[in-house]
């Protein structure tokens, strides 16, 4: 089917036969394309305050439609303000380096939450569920003290310590782990297989979509994190993305220069927007099998 | 790498501690810094330091960029309570009274004194103006380093269009509201060009509401003491209705509370004839108006008066002697007329040392850009910026009620009430501690 020629009917393809023809479906579909658009216009914003030229002046930025001489001037301002190749390395190796971490901790805490017995095992679990409530912010000043007992101070390590354990992960995977059939593990068992290799074995490949949905919500967050970071780093070379974007949008007394900024922050989320397309199905599924919506 | 730098610290320190006439090598400083203007200065504030390194072989100074003002603050104390506090920080000027209440500034009188110098030798190199959110309980804490006050902005190409004349700017609010009144354009119902825009956002709006209750004869705090603002005032009342008067009655002034981005967006794109702005965003409207502008003092109700904003440099307490000695030794260079003068220069804020407007660079350049000394005239009216115990917490408790009438949400008595009684709570302790506590 030609998408061009009929596109209503080429979105609506994979619809079952029986609804096709239903009025209701398709003004649910047509609220969508609305929110979509909405949602996008911002976006678009910014791609095209990005290529407008500065000769331009301040009275174009406000108008969506692009220029016809589009340029780069406004990303190569940006690129140079800013060592950007260090601050995604930054980022990346806080990220990866939370999440590795987590995934043996929320594994390990999720699975004796879920399946071991322990004294006071409720009373433990509420304790990790109450520390959900908490904002981060507030944990500011004892954290940093313990960072900097530890030596960690203006350390990437530093950045990344306390979200080593996660509580909203630990809850997400002990809901997955609950959700197996126990005969699975009783069958390994009769095999002779330890703890770990249960959870190595039956866990783990059972609970892959939890497991993505969780690595969403960890990455997108530690990426975007700015006052923690802001906090422990000091040196220039180990600043992450948030901060080094931060030093041209942030301002008190002055004003701003929207094409830099624009261009500033397309660099900074483009990498993960370029994942959420790639993966897009992928990501929707992992988050609806795992309960999380 | 990260291991082996650790090794090698951790062996220089025990070489130190060990043989201390053998320990070599430049003292290591930190200097926090935010960014309150336009972006690119933060590569200025890099060749700022860079040349300071070159100059000083003993000294090796590292630029940390520490967010806004107010995240500057957090982060300082949060380094002060994690036992890493910094050599040096440009710090909003008005939290140096908070932070001295928590012991959490260096007094620098002794280092005053180790130079030869009095207080008054030292003071008198800079505005006197400037003193008021430097000097504590008669020691000086702070050392301007970047001042503003703020600056009615007027863009003369549309004053010229509705008659009036640039060059006699509106000196009372009476005569201002009229020149708004005439510069805004309307079609049918729909405004299409505002008279003037005043932002409020977090930290801005405070410092507004202060210029306009001290240009209506009022005070926003006791300037001598920590514990008592006066928001529920006649003066502050006054000023309060006056603004809420441009947008609810006069509808001359964008409703709602605009942040300073947007306003100063507003006057460059000819969205609103007339702004009031910090002087520290004249060199962005210089760069980026492409029309001719004026600048004047903000007009007045009962008298001419401004507050000062900007940042002074501090040394947080607890720092080893020769981190502070380094501090102490980047903070008189950073002050200079030569360095100050060109700070000023780069950003539009006005150089704190007097001496900065007698260099030849800067007798130049006021020449070519006679803009830039209303600020320093202004300067003859100005008086201290706010602060008081828990300065943000207590700026805020106004700033959230002032956002509430502007955006037409509550009537300005009422909410003034409302952030007297919210920010009496946040000061109680300290005056139970101070004012209330009986011998």
């Amino acid at each position: 089917m030609n998408p061009f020629k009929s596109p209503i009917k080429w979105l609506l393809k994979d619809t079952p036969l029986a609804t096709r023809n239903e009025i209701t479906p398709k003004l649910g579909f047509a609220l969508v394309v609305l929110f979509a658009l909405v949602w996008l216009i911002p976006f678009l914003w910014m791609v095209v305050a990005t290529l407008r030229p500065a000769s331009d002046g301040i009275n174009a930025m406000a108008e969506l439609m692009p220029n016809l001489k589009p340029t780069l001037d406004n990303i190569r301002d940006a690129w140079d303000i800013g060592d950007f190749p260090r601050y995604f390395l930054n980022t990346t190796i806080i990220c990866t380096g939370i999440l590795t971490v987590q995934f043996v901790t929320v594994t390990l805490a999720g699975f004796a939450f879920a399946r071991l017995s322990f004294a006071g095992k409720t009373l433990i679990f509420y304790l990790f569920l109450l520390q959900l409530m908490l904002v981060p912010v507030l944990l500011i000043v004892p954290n940093l003290t313990l960072v900097a007992k530890l030596g960690l101070y203006d350390t990437l390590t530093g950045v990344m310590m306390p979200f080593f354990a996660s509580a909203f992960g630990t809850f997400l995977m002990r809901q997955a782990f609950e959700a197996i059939p126990t005969e699975l593990e009783d069958a390994a068992l009769i095999d002779g297989a330890g703890v770990f290799a249960r959870i190595r074995h039956i866990y783990v490949p059972l609970s892959l979509p939890s497991f993505s949905a969780f690595a969403i919500v960890s990455v997108t967050s530690h990426w975007n994190d700015f006052l923690w970071p802001l906090m422990v780093i000091n040196s220039p070379d180990k600043r992450p993305l948030t901060i080094g974007l931060s030093v041209f949008t942030q301002t008190a007394e002055g004003t701003q220069a929207w094409g830099t900024i624009a261009a500033g922050t397309l660099i900074v989320i483009a990498p993960l927007l370029v994942t959420f397309l790639i993966f897009q199905k992928r990501f929707i599924s992992s988050f609806v099998t795992s309960g999380i919506k | 790498m990260l291991l082996s730098r650790r090794l090698a610290l951790g062996l220089t320190l025990v070489g130190a501690l060990a043989f201390p006439a053998f320990a070599e090598g430049p003292t290591e400083i930190d200097l926090f810094f935010p960014v309150p203007v336009d972006g690119k200065l933060a590569r200025d504030m890099g060749t700022l330091i860079k040349d300071f390194n070159e100059t000083h072989p003993d000294i090796k100074a590292t630029a940390v960029y520490t967010g806004s003002y107010d995240d500057t603050l957090i982060k300082t104390r949060a380094a002060i309570k994690a036992g890493k506090p910094p050599s040096a920080v440009i710090m909003s000027a008005n939290f140096l009274l908070d932070m001295q209440i928590e012991n959490e500034l260096t007094n620098l009188d002794p280092l005053i004194a180790a130079d030869g110098t009095t207080k008054p030798q030292f003071l008198g190199q800079f505005f006197p103006a400037l003193s008021g959110n430097a000097v504590i309980n008669r020691s000086v804490y702070g050392v301007p380093f970047q001042n503003s006050t703020p600056l009615l902005y007027i863009n003369a190409e549309h004053a010229k269009e509705a008659g009036l004349d640039p060059d006699k700017p509106p000196q009372t609010w009476a005569e201002l509201t009229d020149w708004a009144k005439k510069l805004t354009k309307r079609e049918g119902d729909k405004v299409t060009r505002w008279g003037i825009a005043i932002p409020c956002a977090y930290d801005y709006c405070g410092w507004m509401m202060e210029t306009l209750t001290m240009s209506n004869g009022g005070r926003y705090y006791n300037e001598e003491f920590g514990g008592e603002v006066y928001y529920d005032t006649p003066s502050m009342l006054g000023a309060l209705s006056w603004w809420n008067d441009l947008i609810a009655r006069h509808k001359v002034h964008p409703p709602g509370a605009t942040p300073g981005p947007a306003v100063s967006t507003a006057f460059i794109s000819g969205n609103a004839s007339m702004m009031m702005l910090s002087t520290g965003s004249l060199t962005y409207v210089r760069d980026n108006a492409k029309f001719p502008y004026k600048v004047a003092f903000i007009p007045r109700n009962v008298r001419n008066a401004v507050p000062i904003g900007g940042a002074s440099l501090i040394i947080p307490a607890g720092l080893e002697a020769d981190k502070q000695k380094a501090a102490w030794t980047l903070i008189k260079w950073m002050t200079s007329p030569e360095k100050s003068g060109w700070w000023s220069r780069a950003t539009g804020y006005f150089a704190p040392n007097m001496a900065a407007y007698k260099t030849p660079e800067m007798v130049d350049f006021l020449g070519k850009n006679p803009d830039a000394k209303t600020a320093v005239d202004q300067l003859e009216v100005a008086k201290p910026w706010f602060a008081t115990y828990k300065t943000v917490p207590v700026r805020k408790t106004l700033e959230d009620e002032v956002m509430l009438v502007l955006n037409g949400k509550k009537q300005p008595k009422d909410a003034l009430a409302a952030a007297q009684k919210a920010a009496d709570e946040l000061l109680k302790p300290y005056n139970a501690e101070t004012a209330l506590k009986l011998p």
